[in-house]
């Protein structure tokens, strides 16, 4: 069948989400700001801020602050921080955390909790779901919870969400997204995401890559985890697997990884083989930031182990970001998590091995960065993932929130 | 800041594209394949015939040339060139006494240098006196940082500068614009704007000379070894704000002795070397070994990609 253009209720439910997204990502702006910028005349924006009003949305008032200009002010849109929120969460090595996020990307309370490397996974769902309950309680009375999201440092299958592969955080194959949906009992959906995905997603749209739509990722916990973004997306690839850059083979019969293989960029950069470079064992209960920082802060202070330790994981990071450079050409590389540390202790060698590995024209024009939401990346992506959906089609959303059908199973 | 775009705008495509000049494989290759080629090939392919340093479309915010400075007899400073561009971080490096500091004070206009042309922005200008620096946006943060350690941030941040209104002072501005500045700063761990310099830690200081710099709507930002006395935390925030600034269109001149805060923030790297500059290259082009040898002998054993 032939279809049309899109109809008169496509482009309304368009620009609903297009001007919603706008104040939730750039933040409170006037009617007048919003006309420019989205390219819509005052009387459409005019209407469809009263239906994002109606649906509890957005507000309107007065700008704040001495107005010193002439005539009338013009309504300065707001965002319903307090009163449409999502629920994040962020499954690490060694902590777990739990956010509310509000309308606008404002994280108005967050749960956090440490978690022991020996911990049982089965733990981990409990101790989840209690964070999202108490902060669900706390909650203002009429706010919606608009979707949930979890960033887990493994590899998702996006069809169903299901966990396929998690080395350093041993779950084996899980449904983690169901399960807490079922317990949380919200009606909403959980989506389970890889966490370094989420990074992403989050320093693009928050972040360090706010103006650079071809970007790059790149996390470290006790693995390395990876994020590519393209053209202004996400690139997840068939499954959703993409952009597992920890597994990029650097050095061809390397250290053995944890995933099987040998000489992944995981095995030569990762928290354990820095630490083992520095002849440094694991301490249990220091989370392996931590430990990280440790060496960094040696390093600069003079101790020639743990430089060198530095400098040979800054060597093969190096590498990897070479052949990323060549490969994507992006226009930005954002090093966050411990490889925040380890860039800025390092960066000597990752740019010497990218003065002379990667092609010139690619290489050129790269910037490498630290990431600009801090240790929060995966917080701040997994709160943009679970708003996608009510940015796509605000009043649907909304609507079938707040009068939940009869039927949640 | 980003003159050259991301490569993302759609270039018109010419039919039967042409050989290309110095690519780095030439004409050689059949390149019948053009139809295939996509932008991204072109830009990248086109792109590895420009030698010249980045930004040379872009008017350089600073440009010194020909600059020789004397001490009485002493010679510090020889037909120097200097150029910082804004948008990027310029790394001004050399060991102790080549230059770096009698270099930024001539740009400071702390003293006026003996020959040599200064341009700010495309225009020749002339600088003798801080004042003057002042004046077209140019802000030095110096070693010791110069702040006074029994005022508070804002006393600090106006000094001799003050905001009035009538025959008071204009408090509650001046308060307003201390906050945005070290908020657009990401710095949330200084508290109050009221607390004095003297309560501070190192990094915090450092980072009161830095927003003291750029509350001026300025256009280059001199900082003279912003992390010598920090620790590591401290040291890695005060590189972020660096990169922040230039990011912002700030052109940024780093001294520094640590070649790993060089490599990681910089986007050009000028090395002195007994009081020439010996040479101003990307940082994209040249390993650290490269560097350390202009530092210590002012040449290079590989010359790499240079002008």
């Amino acid at each position: 069948m032939m279809k049309g253009g899109p109809s008169q209720e496509d482009i309304r439910r368009h620009n609903l989400g297009t001007l919603l997204r706008f104040v939730h990502l750039r933040g409170p702006a006037s009617r007048a700001t919003l006309a420019e910028s989205l390219g819509l005349n005052r009387s459409t924006i005019m209407a469809l801020t009263a239906d994002l009003t109606a649906a509890g949305l957005v507000r309107e008032e007065l700008p704040r602050g001495p107005g010193r200009r002439a005539g009338r002010p013009s309504l300065v849109v707001r965002p319903e921080s307090t009163r449409v929120y999502v629920l994040a969460f962020e499954v690490g090595v060694d902590r777990l955390v739990v956010a509310r996020v509000g309308l606008g990307g404002i994280v108005l309370d967050r749960r956090e909790g440490v978690r022991s490397r020996d911990s049982d996974p089965a733990d981990l769902i409990g101790v989840l779901v209690a964070g999202a309950r108490s902060l669900v309680r706390k909650a203002e009375r009429g706010a919606v919870c608009v979707g949930a999201a979890v960033g887990f440092p493994g590899t998702v299958r996006r069809s169903d969400d299901t966990i396929m592969f998690g080395p350093n955080l041993d779950v084996g194959d899980l449904r983690l997204g169901d399960l807490l949906s079922r317990r949380l009992g919200l009606g909403i959906p959980v989506s389970v995401c890889n966490d370094a995905n989420l990074g992403a997603l989050a320093e693009h749209e928050r972040g360090a890559g706010v103006n650079s739509d071809n970007l790059i990722y790149l996390h470290g916990d006790v693995g390395v985890g990876g994020g590519i973004i393209a053209h202004g997306r996400l690139l997840t690839g068939d499954e959703g697997y993409g952009g597992e850059i920890g597994h990029m083979i650097v050095n061809p019969g390397g250290r053995p990884c944890a995933c099987g293989s040998k000489g992944c960029l995981e095995a030569e950069v990762g928290e354990r083989t820095l630490l083992a470079h520095a002849g440094r064992e694991e301490i249990p209960g220091q989370p392996g930031r931590d430990a990280v920082r440790d060496i960094v802060a040696s390093a600069d202070a003079g101790d020639i182990v743990a430089r060198e330790a530095l400098q040979r994981v800054g060597t093969w990071l190096g590498f990897g970001v070479a052949n990323l450079v060549n490969i994507f050409n992006p226009g930005l590389i954002v090093f966050g998590g411990t490889l925040r540390d380890i860039y800025l202790g390092a960066a000597a060698q990752i740019r010497s091995v990218l003065a002379t590995g990667a092609l010139a024209a690619s290489r050129e024009k790269v910037k490498l960065r630290t990431a600009a939401l801090g240790d929060d990346t995966t917080l701040v992506g997994a709160a943009e993932f679970a708003f996608a959906e009510v940015l796509a089609d605000p009043l649907q959303v909304l609507a079938r929130l707040k009068a939940p059908e009869d039927s949640p199973v | 800041m980003n003159p050259a775009g991301n490569g993302r705008e759609p270039v018109a495509r010419p039919i039967g594209f042409p050989a290309l000049p110095d690519g780095p494989d030439g004409a050689s290759g059949p390149w019948n394949a053009a139809d295939t080629l996509t932008d991204h090939d072109r830009l990248a392919r086109g792109g590895a015939a420009r030698w010249e340093p980045l930004g040379m479309s872009v008017t350089p915010a600073l440009d010194l040339r020909g600059i020789g400075k004397s001490y009485g007899s002493v010679k510090v400073l020889d037909d120097v060139a200097f150029s910082a561009y804004p948008g990027e971080v310029t790394a001004l490096v050399g060991d102790n006494g080549a230059g770096k500091t009698t270099l930024v004070k001539c740009i400071g206009g702390i003293h006026p240098f003996d020959t040599g042309e200064y341009r700010f922005e495309g225009r020749p200008v002339r600088v003798g006196s801080p004042r003057d620096a002042t004046r077209l946006g140019i802000e030095i943060v110096h070693q010791d940082l110069a702040l006074c350690e029994n005022l508070d941030i804002v006393e600090n941040l106006f000094l001799g500068r003050e905001r009035r209104r009538g025959l008071a002072l204009d408090e509650d501005t001046m308060e307003e614009m201390a906050r945005t500045t070290l908020s657009g700063l990401s710095v949330r761990t200084m508290g109050s704007v009221r607390r004095r310099i003297s309560t501070l830690s190192g990094g915090q200081r450092q980072t009161v000379a830095i927003a003291r710099a750029v509350l001026w709507d300025s256009k280059v930002v001199v900082l003279d070894e912003p992390a010598a006395a920090l620790g590591v935390a401290q040291t890695q925030q005060v590189l972020e704000i660096v990169r922040r600034l230039a990011d912002r269109g700030l052109a940024v001149v780093l001294i520094s002795h640590n070649m790993n805060d060089v490599f990681a923030v910089s986007d050009r790297i000028a090395a002195l070397y007994l009081g020439r500059m010996v040479a101003q290259v990307s940082t994209a082009d040249v390993t650290h070994r490269q560097v350390v040898e202009l530092i210590t002998s002012g040449t290079s054993g590989e010359p790499g990609k240079r002008r």
